[in-house]
């Protein structure tokens, strides 16, 4: 299945290796601080996606490091599953928005213990 | 000697001190004197009305979901088009392998064809038109008058 | 294989079946696909391991008996939902597509030999679940449930991947094999990378079975979500999910066991006492249901930190014995519900069953053996579940978590009591139900499999 690669041009290995790791660390970070601290539902789901996309650029840049071209298939997977649930997400918030006018999470209190 | 990551370092510390140098300067020299008309935001020169914060119609959101499902689901036509192509292959398996790549894509294009059709069928791509109110106002005078009236009295205008 | 490929066309089936005029067809028609969907997943019975889709699937008895289970459940489940014909604003078709098309992600993600298919098949079942639990899309509860079950689930998702392109980056593949080669060829040795991505893909995978640490959205997605939604989600959901988190374990890191083991006996640990505490204090019994299926997380998660030769049985049976407990406790639950709801006030309390025995024998009958199996009293599949699961962990060694179980299915004991105080021995005035026959047979069924697997487990075994 797996094709001969070109050998890894000297650009992308001017970068270590760690400098994406650190990058991707940090975009994943942020984004589980957004998740945890926002209210608005839009702005949780934007800090989802920066989430997302950390795992995206961590996944190119090992695939590129190593020569494997699955790593980039799995990259085409997440941005067309991400699609399909940026698409049901919305369609929820939108439904929420129409029924409260509002999408700030701290309203949604109606489900308690 | 520069790395080509240190050149674009380079173009990218030049491009913020420009930018800066020329609002600056521009700052600088021009008269400060606002008035209202010139503190509007810019509209291609429309008078600008309310907010801009306003919702859309939700006929747009709709055919932007849809829009949004389907482009995404298209790329993976990229790596298969990488693959559709390859000489080799094509050459080791005596051609059978591009009908196979076609028959592949064409059952996975299928499937979206069967998404957008469901979508259609069910009416979710049809452009919902406000139905036009025509004022009805009761009177005994029946329309049919009017239109004599009109046609008795009515200046006649030549169309150039 | 046969059932992901013969229920991703037939759910697109379903989908335009309900664009004809008779919205009859669409019951009988979903049910038959599940029956073609079950004889066909027999036809890689016995064959050892197959590989199928350029070995990302994988498919064995084990796998087999997994998928049957689901698809029992969801015969069980589609059943009882008795075409949606009270509910005016339903849309059965896309109900029963959606089923059908998170069983081929339910598929996936218990025979998958691939990360991809791992990711897929969660998200294939996620999403649909997404969209399941907000179908009510009026009522504000199912609105705020489906808000909060997608912004965690997706949260869970990112995880997830983070930790897939961790290990990735550490073993270079996303086979499973692949991955278990190179950890066993570096032992110990291998990079804190690897430690990190296989915490954080366990963290994501442990917040789709709701345990402890991350199950704070359970209560609130089960108690809000329609009730027969809810019963999907809690009985295939979880089922396909341990399935997966087995099968990335015991095939992969086993090497590595002294590493992970710890981490897991203590979400085990806190799954059980959260699950089983707080369960004792809540009024709803849907709510309560919601907790229940918390602290079964944690019995199974015993099964899955011991990791003994025992184990695959033990999670396959208390699956199966948890599944249908579950399906009928939340069938009787959906009755009297609805009959309270047509009296004029939603009841889903405890308060809810009391005197449902004196006019209604059989659903008390069901409501008591149902209860009795979640709560491991013997003579129920539930004793037996319970039993394998204690029994792999004492293979183990693992004393001291197993004191902790016992214990709490003690709590346990109480908690679904009062469902059965309440329905034989409280005064109520619940009038007569009707229920169809169906229904009747599908009640019925689940409580004789209930009491037949727990008069001769032996039964079960001999089928494997």
């Amino acid at each position: 299945m797996m094709q001969q690669t070109p050998p890894i041009p000297e650009i992308i290995q001017a970068i270590p290796l760690q400098s994406y790791l650190i990058l991707s660390t940090a975009l994943f970070v942020i984004g589980i601080i957004g998740v945890l601290t926002r209210r608005n539902a839009i702005v949780i789901f934007m800090s989802i996606e920066l989430m997302l996309n950390a795992a995206n650029l961590l996944l190119i840049a090992f695939s590129s490091y190593k020569s494997d071209a699955s790593g980039q298939v799995f990259v085409f997977f997440i941005m067309a599953v991400a699609a399909a649930e940026v698409a049901v997400g919305l369609a929820i918030i939108v439904m929420i928005y129409r029924n409260t006018r509002t999408i700030d999470v701290g309203f949604l209190n109606k489900l308690k213990w | 000697m520069l790395s080509d990551f240190g050149i674009i370092l380079l173009f990218i510390l030049a491009a913020i001190v420009l930018i800066m140098v020329v609002l600056g300067a521009s700052r600088l020299l021009r008269p400060n004197r606002p008035n209202e008309e010139k503190l509007t935001t810019y509209e291609s020169g429309e008078e600008p009305l309310g907010n801009a914060n306003v919702q859309f119609n939700v006929r747009f959101y709709v055919v932007a979901l849809v829009f949004v499902l389907f482009e995404v689901e298209l790329i993976f036509l990229f790596p298969w088009a990488v693959v559709f192509g390859n000489v080799d292959l094509i050459e080791q398996t005596d051609g059978r392998w591009g009908w196979f790549a076609l028959a592949e894509m064409l059952v996975f294009v299928g499937m979206l064809t069967l998404g957008l059709a469901y979508a259609w069928r069910k009416g979710y791509l049809d452009w919902v038109r406000p139905t036009p109110q025509v004022p009805h106002t009761p009177s005994p005078v029946p329309p049919a008058l009017y239109e004599q009236l009109n046609e008795k009295y009515a200046p006649k205008v030549k169309v150039p | 294989m046969y059932p992901i490929v013969l229920l991703s066309v037939l759910g697109i089936v379903v989908l335009f079946l309900g664009f004809m005029k008779s919205k009859s067809v669409l019951l009988p028609a979903t049910l038959l696909f599940l029956v073609l969907a079950l004889a066909s997943n027999f036809i890689d019975w016995n064959q050892g391991k197959v590989l199928y889709f350029y070995e990302m699937l994988a498919v064995n008895n084990l796998t087999l008996a997994f998928n049957a289970i689901v698809l029992v459940s969801a015969f069980m489940i589609v059943a009882m939902t008795r075409g949606f014909q009270d509910q005016e604003e339903a849309q059965p078709a896309e109900y029963y597509g959606i089923m059908l098309f998170s069983l081929v992600g339910a598929f996936m993600i218990i025979g998958y030999e691939h990360l991809i298919m791992l990711f897929v098949g969660i998200e294939i079942l996620s999403v649909s679940m997404y969209i399941l639990t907000g179908s009510d899309k009026s009522n504000l509860r199912s609105n705020e449930a489906a808000l909060k079950y997608f912004l965690m689930g997706a949260f869970a998702t990112g995880i997830m991947l983070f930790g897939i392109a961790l290990l990735y980056g550490a073993t270079g593949s996303f086979n499973l094999t692949d991955i278990q080669s190179y950890v066993s060829i570096q032992g110990r040795g291998v990079s804190y990378i690897l430690y990190a991505g296989l915490l954080l893909l366990l963290i994501g995978m442990l917040f789709k079975v709701s345990a402890a640490p991350f199950h704070f959205w359970t209560p609130d997605v089960y108690d809000g979500a329609p009730t027969i939604f809810t019963t999907f989600m809690s009985t295939i959901v979880k089922t396909a999910g341990f399935a997966a988190i087995f099968r990335l374990l015991s095939h992969s890191f086993t090497p590595i066991y002294s590493f992970w083991w710890i981490t897991l006996a203590a979400i085990t640990v806190l799954t059980l006492l959260v699950g089983n505490i707080i369960a004792v204090y809540q009024n709803s019994f849907k709510r309560m249901l919601a907790y229940s299926s918390i602290s079964h997380a944690g019995y199974l998660l015993i099964a899955v930190t011991s990791l003994s030769p025992q184990t695959e049985n033990a999670i396959l049976f208390y699956s199966l014995a948890y599944s249908i407990a579950t399906i009928s406790a939340f069938g009787v639950l959906m009755l009297v519900s609805k009959k309270k709801a047509l009296e004029g006030q939603v009841d889903e309390s405890y308060a809810a069953f009391n005197g449902l025995a004196a006019q209604n024998p059989l659903l008390a009958f069901v409501l008591a053996v149902s209860m009795l199996s979640l709560a491991g009293i013997p003579l129920t599949a539930g004793f037996w579940g319970k039993f394998f699961v204690f029994g792999s962990a004492v293979e183990r060694g693992l004393v001291w978590m197993l004191v902790v179980a016992v214990l709490m299915s003690a709590v346990g004991i109480y908690y679904y009591f009062r469902a059965i105080i309440a329905a034989y021995l409280k005064e109520g005035d619940i009038g007569k139900i009707r229920i169809a026959p169906f229904y009747r047979i599908i009640l019925v069924v689940a409580t004789a499999m209930t009491i037949l697997f727990g008069l001769a487990p032996g039964i079960f075994e001999k089928l494997l």
